[in-house]
């Protein structure tokens, strides 16, 4: 692997690192999701920049349908989730609460 | 060297989330730990594609994408369900 892939490669797992101390280290299940669910996209999106420079058109394309992919549910999924510990932790809810409860 | 290093750091970030996924207090810390575990697995299968030039299991990174997004999904509004039927809030 030429070196400069491998730092390009190695700026993306920095990302990644980077998001696991976040999910690591944080207080609430808010924080932890804001850290881990909105780099893993980027981290992943930069090793694939690096693997295709590396690999050519061959390797590219299943890597960018992975990014795409990637980048298209990601945020999806942080969403719902955070919906999720809105509606099953009110203990965790921060200071200023804009979502309307639900209607009976 | 480097490449040792990113596959270092991917072992380490891997291991950090598996902890989230045992400890985490809320199931949603796990549903997170366990996503972010797959971007490290992700993320090695490609670094080790490009060690290698090798892309046979590139095409695995699809599948993987979109199966974790699937569980997701399945699991929160499976969360937020059983909080409605509790009546949490």
């Amino acid at each position: 692997m030429s070196t400069v892939a491998a730092l390009v490669a190695l700026a993306g797992v920095a990302i990644v690192v980077l998001a696991a101390v976040g999910l690591l280290r944080f207080g609430t299940p808010y924080a932890r999701i804001h850290a881990a669910g909105k780099a893993s996209p980027v981290a992943f999106i930069i090793v694939a920049i690096a693997a295709s420079a590396e690999l050519g058109w061959s390797g590219a394309a299943p890597l960018a349908l992975a990014a795409i992919a990637l980048l298209l549910t990601l945020p999806l999924a942080v969403h719902l989730l955070f919906r999720a510990v809105h509606a099953s932790a009110p203990e965790f809810d921060p200071s200023i609460d804009e979502i309307p409860p639900p209607a009976e | 060297m480097i490449v040792a290093l990113a596959y270092a750091g991917l072992a380490v970030a891997a291991a950090m989330s598996l902890y989230r996924l045992l400890v985490g207090p809320t199931l949603a810390d796990r549903i997170i730990a366990l996503d972010l575990a797959l971007v490290c697995l992700m993320s090695a299968i490609a670094l080790d594609a490009a060690d290698r030039g090798d892309t046979t299991w590139l095409n695995l990174l699809v599948v993987i994408a979109i199966v974790g997004f699937t569980a997701t999904v399945a699991t929160s509004r499976f969360v937020e369900r059983d909080a409605d039927r509790r009546g949490v809030r």
